[in-house]
């Protein structure tokens, strides 16, 4: 598992935790994770996948009904006060800002977590000239748009960073201007040492900020590592597909054409790089036949990676079975 | 200054900022309310005596104490759950009981205003004179305190935001109507006035009275019951807002 962070020291580590709200219906199911220093690590998963739950419990807001988890090697299941210093967090929910001003909402949480009055307010102007947030200084927070609401809130947990920065949808409402400035803040806390846990269900984001990632679904880990390994899966790195003609059936899908998934018109399948050319070829005798109208062949998204797993409820360790079988079969 | 008392006080900046917006307006309501329920007094008892006025009066600020911690707070508290605040505050570095502490401030600087106007302008407007004594300090903060703590307790176990509301509803009626508060006790139902004698209510207007007026109260007793509420009060909140899901 060390060989994961290579020679990052862990920070976080949680070990088979499960938790239920209601008797028998777990909403985190044996889920062990382990976060170096300095890392930029992605929970990705659907709705109600059980991210939150985890977070909450990491932060204190819950308790697990059994498993461990440690911050520094502190047990903080007994010691919540410690998570509480040890990590900064931006909530899903709107922060109670009501009545403040940003500059003020910022640098009262600053002082909360232990900076000096100085530290704070250089800090604070740092992060709101960064994020082109500078004419909000002033401005009372109830003036603010959804968007701008989350800026600040993410200063907040920004200002005087924790050992871990939980960030929850952090962009959601957020302009793509200020989403692409929000991001180079978020390799600014790494750069300071922090270890940032990006909770969020936008995988095209998170496949360009993440270091590693976490796929959560129905309260399991169904994979996890780096965006470039889970895209390669197996040798599967490449994607094809195909836009089915309307009344035309679904084609038979050849053997080296894996993890398909149908949505309409949309086929969707993954492939390895040396079996390109017989996919096109395929593709291309499909076109003639007017079964599909077009087709394209790419390298595999992180998209691709998350509507498979969670999509069909796969896990990719059945993919990689599949795979090595087809190597073997090869 | 240790860290706890820094973190109070950060809290409490942070309170009073949220309020500035309705500070101002709460202050209003609190005034034309202490003059309306004095010149009220008028058209209830068209044949008020300063004696009369004098009881009725020093009996509000218990009224309007209970109203700021047992239906104000609750009702607060449980709009702040619904919205998620409290995922939020509880995620800081803060114990939980300094953020309530600053909170309970707050709601006890919001409620006093009122109570004073109401006295001065109750004693102006009917000629009584107030016997205050140094101790309606304590009296009013327990009063206040007691009300609070319960409030939250009442906010905290619940979970409804709608269950919280109609219960508050509830306590405005069995407050005014229903405690000997500005009537005594034995113009109330025997079952009823025997009841009294374990709620807090009752003994908070004897706190009141006995530490604004010559009026003869067990004042022992009252600081004793009222204080032993405050405290359960204090336990029951302690318990649910350190209570992890």
């Amino acid at each position: 598992m060390v060989a994961e962070y290579g020679t990052r020291d862990i920070v976080l580590n949680i070990n088979n935790l499960y938790k239920s709200y209601i008797k028998g219906k777990l909403v985190n199911d044996n889920i062990s994770l382990a976060l170096g220093t300095g890392e930029i690590f992605g929970l990705l998963g659907p709705n109600g996948a059980g991210k939150t739950t985890l977070v909450s419990q990491i932060i204190g807001l819950a308790k697990p009904d059994s498993g461990s988890i440690t911050i520094d090697g502190v047990d903080i299941i007994a010691k919540p006060g410690y998570a509480r210093q040890a990590c900064s967090f931006q909530a899903q929910t709107q922060v109670p800002i009501n009545g403040l001003t940003a500059v003020q909402a910022i640098e009262l949480v600053g002082r909360v977590r232990g900076g000096d009055t100085k530290t704070v307010r250089t800090r604070a102007k740092e992060l709101l000239h960064n994020l082109e947030m500078e004419e909000w200084t002033t401005k009372p927070a109830e003036t603010f748009s959804g968007g701008m609401r989350r800026l600040v809130a993410f200063c907040m947990a920004a200002v005087m960073p924790g050992r871990i920065v939980i960030l929850d949808e952090p962009t959601n409402d957020i302009d793509p201007l200020r989403r692409r400035l929000l991001w180079q803040e978020v390799r600014t806390l790494v750069a300071m040492d922090s270890t940032v846990l990006l909770v969020t269900h936008n995988v095209l984001e998170a496949e360009r900020a993440v270091d590693r990632l976490a796929i959560i679904d129905k309260g399991k880990v169904v994979s996890m590592g780096t965006p470039a390994s889970l895209k390669g899966n197996g040798g599967l790195n490449m994607r094809i597909e195909l836009t089915i003609e309307p009344r035309a059936n679904t084609p038979t899908v050849p053997d080296y054409v894996l993890n398909t998934t149908v949505t309409g018109r949309r086929l969707i399948g993954r492939l390895r790089e040396s079996d390109i050319t017989p996919a096109v070829h395929w593709a291309r005798n499909l076109k003639e036949k007017d079964v599909i109208e077009e087709y394209s062949v790419g390298p595999a998204s992180l998209e691709d990676v998350y509507l498979n797993v969670v999509g069909q409820g796969n896990t990719l360790v059945s993919t990689e079975k599949e795979a090595d079988r087809e190597r073997i079969g090869a | 200054m240790n860290g706890l008392a820094r973190k109070y006080q950060l809290m409490l900046k942070w309170q009073a900022l949220s309020s500035k917006t309705i500070l101002p307006l709460a202050l209003v309501v609190e005034l034309v309310v202490a003059f309306g329920f004095v010149i009220g007094l008028g058209f209830l008892y068209p044949s008020i005596t300063p004696n009369i006025a004098k009881f009725l009066t020093t009996g509000a600020p218990t009224i309007s104490l209970l109203m700021v911690g047992l239906v104000m707070v609750p009702q607060l508290v449980s709009i702040s759950k619904t919205e998620g605040t409290f995922d939020y505050i509880w995620s800081l570095p803060v114990p939980r009981m300094v953020y309530v502490a600053a909170d309970a401030t707050m709601y006890t600087l919001i409620a006093i205003p009122g109570v004073i106007l109401s006295l001065v302008l109750g004693a102006a407007y009917y000629h009584f004179g107030l016997h205050v004594s140094l101790l309606v300090i304590p009296a009013m903060l327990l009063i206040v305190l007691a009300g609070i703590f319960l409030g939250y307790a009442l906010a905290h176990s619940i979970k409804k935001a709608q269950i919280t509301q109609l219960i508050t509803q509830v306590l405005v009626f069995f407050i005014m109507i229903f405690s000997p508060v500005m009537f005594p006790a034995s113009q109330l139902p025997q079952w009823l006035a025997e009841l009294h004698k374990f709620l807090p209510i009752q003994y908070m207007a004897d706190l009141s009275r006995g530490t604004l007026t010559d009026l003869h109260v067990n004042l022992g007793l009252a600081f004793a019951v009222v204080g032993g509420w405050c405290l359960l009060g204090l336990v029951v909140t302690s318990i649910l807002v350190q209570k992890r899901r």
